[in-house]
This record gives C-alpha cells, sequence and structure tokens, in this order.
C-alpha cells in the first residue's frame, strides 16, 4: 500500500488530480534579518518582524509598537477569558437575536467561513465541548457540533444581528490568532516586507524578489526544528502567506488522572483521538492555515492529508505519533536546507 | 373395510413383536422428531424471508468500509521518497436517481481508491550560524 514514486518526475499526482512543482524557486536569496517587536499577548507571545533599514528603524519601532496596542484592543474583544469581552457577553445573553460589534461580527463571519473549508473540522460551537474537556463543566449539553445551528445577518456599519438557537456558545479560540494575525499584517502597509507572529500563527508578506525563513517548532525538543521553510516571493511580485501550526503536544491536562487536550472533534464532542502530533500548514492567509492545520489533527494523518490536498494547501508538514516527518509534495520546494 | 378392520383389532405378523429372550437388549428408543422438525421449519421459515426481503424490498444503499491495510501502520520510508498512502475511507453507494449532498466529495467507484502523496521530509541541517528568528509553533505554553 505504502508505494514508491518516480523521484525524477518533476510532479506528483494528487489526489483530486492536483498537480504540484516540486521543483525550487527561482531566484532564492539570503533570509530578511528583520527588526523585529515582542510583546505578551492574548495569552501567548506577539512578535511583529518587519525588514527595515537602519534609517528606518525608529520609525519601524514606533510602527510595531502601534500596532501591538491595536491588536491588545481586538484581543480584548474577542477573548472569551473577560467577561466584559464582546465575546463573553454574546455567550452569557439569553436572547436568540444579539446585535454584535464590527470586530466580533467579522470574526464570526471568518469562523463560518473557516467551518466550510474545513468541511465542518475548525469548529466556533464547541465552547461546551472545551470547557467539559477541561473539567470545568459538565457533559449534560450537546457537546458535538452546532455549526449551522447559527446565523449572522448585516446590521449598520459593519456591525451584525447573529441569530442562534438556545445556549448556543462561540468559542474562537481556534480562529481567533490567525484572523488577528492576517488583519494586523494590513496595518503594516507601508513596509513591503512584514511577518506578524500571533503566538506560532504566521501572516507573511515579502517583497518581490525576497524571503523568509521560518522553521517549524519540533514539539520533542525545545529549541529545534523538524523543518525550515523559505518562503521567496518571485521577482516582480510580492509574496503573501499564511503558516499555521497546530497540535496536541503542547496545549493539554490531566482531569481525574486522564490527558485531554484541547482540539476538540466537532464529530464526538471530545479531544480528537488522532495519530497526528503536529500539524503546520502553508497557505494563502493565517486564518486559512491556522483552521487547516487543526482539521488535519483533528481528522488524523490520512483523512488529514486528503483534506489539504482537496483545500489545495501551498505545503503542510505532519509529525505523527509514529516519529514520522510527512509533508505534501509541493512542501519541498518550500523547503530550506 | 373388513381388511382395514383385520388391521386395526389383529397385529400383523410383520410387525408383531418377536418374543424376547432373556438376555436380549431392550428396544431401541426412537429420537423425537419434534426438534429437528421445528429447527427445520424455522431455517426455512428465514431463508424465506430473506429471498423475500431481495425480491420484494428495494436495496438499501449499502456502505463499504474498505479493510485498513496494516501496512499502512508499517515504518516510513526513511529515504525521502515520496510515498502512497492510500485511506481507510467510508463512503456511502449513491443508487441511480439519487443526488450527493451539497458539498460532498462524489467518488467514481470505477476509478481508482483515492490516495494521498505525501513525501518524507528530511532532518534540516544543524546550523552553526544564526539562528531563525521567525519560528511556526503551536499555541500554549509548554508540558514538561
Amino acid at each position: 500500500m505504502i508505494a514508491a514514486r518516480d523521484l525524477r518526475s518533476p510532479r506528483a499526482r494528487l489526489l483530486g488530480g492536483a498537480q504540484a512543482s516540486v521543483e525550487r524557486p527561482v531566484g532564492s536569496t539570503d533570509p530578511i534579518v528583520p527588526f523585529s517587536h515582542a510583546a505578551a499577548s492574548m495569552g501567548g507571545r506577539l512578535v511583529i518582524h518587519v525588514e527595515a533599514e537602519d534609517g528606518r528603524r525608529a520609525e519601524a519601532g514606533r510602527s510595531t509598537a502601534a500596532l501591538v496596542e491595536r491588536v491588545e484592543r481586538w484581543a480584548a474583544r474577542l477573548t472569551r477569558y473577560s467577561e466584559t469581552s464582546d465575546l463573553s457577553v454574546l455567550n452569557a445573553d439569553p436572547r436568540l437575536e444579539i446585535p454584535v460589534r464590527p470586530t466580533l461580527a467579522a470574526l464570526l463571519r471568518a469562523g463560518r467561513m473557516v467551518t466550510e473549508s474545513t468541511e465542518g473540522l475548525a469548529d466556533i460551537t464547541l465552547l461546551d465541548a472545551r470547557l467539559a474537556a477541561e473539567g470545568l463543566a459538565g457533559e449534560d449539553v450537546e457537546l458535538t457540533s452546532r455549526a449551522y445551528d447559527w446565523s449572522i445577518a448585516p446590521g449598520r456599519r459593519g456591525s451584525a444581528i447573529v441569530r442562534r438557537s438556545p445556549g448556543l456558545r462561540f468559542d474562537l479560540d481556534g480562529v481567533g490568532k490567525g484572523w488577528i494575525a492576517d488583519r494586523a499584517l494590513r496595518f503594516l502597509a507601508d513596509w513591503p516586507s512584514a511577518v506578524v507572529d500571533a503566538d506560532g500563527d504566521l501572516a507573511i508578506r515579502c517583497a518581490p524578489g525576497k524571503t523568509w525563513e521560518v522553521a517549524v517548532d519540533d514539539p520533542r525538543t525545545p529549541e529545534t526544528s523538524i523543518a525550515v521553510l523559505r518562503l521567496t516571493a518571485p521577482d516582480g511580485f510580492p509574496g503573501r502567506w499564511g503558516v499555521a501550526t497546530s497540535g496536541i503536544s503542547i496545549h493539554r491536562w490531566n482531569v481525574d488522572g486522564r490527558v485531554r487536550h484541547h482540539l476538540i472533534d466537532p464529530r464526538t464532542g471530545r479531544p480528537a483521538v488522532t495519530d497526528v502530533v503536529q500539524a503546520t500548514v502553508i497557505a494563502g492567509s493565517a486564518l486559512r492555515a491556522e483552521a487547516l492545520a487543526k482539521a488535519a489533527v483533528i481528522a488524523g494523518s490520512f483523512e488529514g492529508f486528503a483534506l489539504l490536498d482537496r483545500a489545495r494547501v501551498q505545503g503542510a508538514v505532519i509529525l505523527t505519533d509514529r516519529g514520522e516527518t510527512l509533508a505534501l509534495p509541493q512542501t519541498l520546494a518550500l523547503l530550506g536546507n | 373395510m373388513e381388511d382395514f378392520e383385520t388391521r386395526g383389532t389383529q397385529p400383523s405378523p410383520l410387525v408383531r413383536r418377536a418374543p424376547t429372550a432373556p438376555n436380549a437388549h431392550p428396544p431401541k428408543a426412537k429420537p423425537d422428531a419434534r426438534p429437528m422438525r421445528a429447527a427445520l421449519g424455522a431455517g426455512g421459515l428465514a431463508a424465506f424471508s430473506a429471498v423475500l426481503a431481495a425480491i420484494i424490498l428495494p436495496a438499501t444503499p449499502p456502505v463499504i468500509v474498505p479493510a485498513v491495510d496494516p501496512q499502512l501502520q508499517a515504518a516510513p520510508d526513511t529515504s525521502g521518497t515520496p510515498i502512497s498512502l492510500q485511506r481507510p475511507i467510508q463512503y456511502v453507494q449513491l443508487l441511480p436517481g439519487q443526488t450527493a449532498p451539497p458539498g460532498a466529495v462524489v467518488v467514481d467507484p470505477s476509478g481508482p481508491r483515492p490516495t494521498s502523496v505525501v513525501v518524507t521530509v528530511p532532518a534540516p541541517a544543524a546550523k552553526a550560524q544564526k539562528p531563525i528568528i521567525i519560528k511556526t509553533t503551536q499555541s500554549g505554553k509548554r508540558v514538561p
């Protein structure tokens, strides 16, 4: 069942007839050495990197510091760890039709979109299942997916009306950081090469002909990586990527002596039983990469690779519990030495 | 009529019990045929019911679950060559006239089984020079 393919072929046939080049991009250059601004944010770390010549470093410092403050304001509206956030207010509201402000409305729409693109595996309606997995709530409520028990209608000036079935509550952990990274990158329009790192989920823009080098963390050993990606924009065109990693080996805990993790399978309402320890996806945006990485972990390696293939991602690296580091063939074009 | 009456009242020499010798074995008791008849009857009914169901009832979409090849769990190729993972998938076969729900992936039954081609990733060379600044990681704190 495991059949070696012809390495001499520059293209590998993939499920669904997709074609993937495994040739390296022309014009790879030395990676950018950026100006970086790091801050604690969103329960983790927010780092903003820009390519800035020596004469623009002070300006880069001001731009990135202002962006960190802006991201903090977004995060404060979207977190479920604050009772006063827009999200917590929405979840606590007993009404079935609730107006929401533009930032939350935009993220809810993004959540609906990634549910579609991940074939239902990235689901923002699993808060009760997540709390049950953490031992913070009982299992006497609906734990499986309610992804289609709600809708969102446009309101005034970017706001919206959320209509939902009784008891449905949202958890945006699975999509929030990628969405924030993408949104923050748009505020760095003055910097042709920039990266927003939202606790490991990256929104990347690259000037034509330039290269960003990104390490894929090895969760088994600190300060090591299982692969190095070289993301090079072709001459004449800027590059835009999202790179995100999801997994079950870091964010985990014990409940009643059993190890549980944070990735809930919407089909069961419980932490996913999977052979994927970690999945990294390279896609067109951090939102999409984050959701697809999560979906690949939940689906397991066989179904996960097929899902990523259907989603036509630009690359994917998966670490399995058998110690394999596997990738989609097109990823070879992005690997550094 | 006489014959019948005669048979009913006078035992025929053919069935007349022979005088038993003092040391002869007792006659064998015949097995009770009723349990076997009941079992055969039930079996026949079940077979008839199955044939009837196949003739009369419409065929239901079969759920085909290909077996998982244990070879798939074997150690991977570590030479960096592409490998083909043939996935164990579950699917429902559509009957003529049925249409798949929106968004469903439709597999041509006459085509090859879906596979995913993946490659093994060679370990990155340890670099003595500058560390890579940007890293994609799982979120959360590392638990020892």
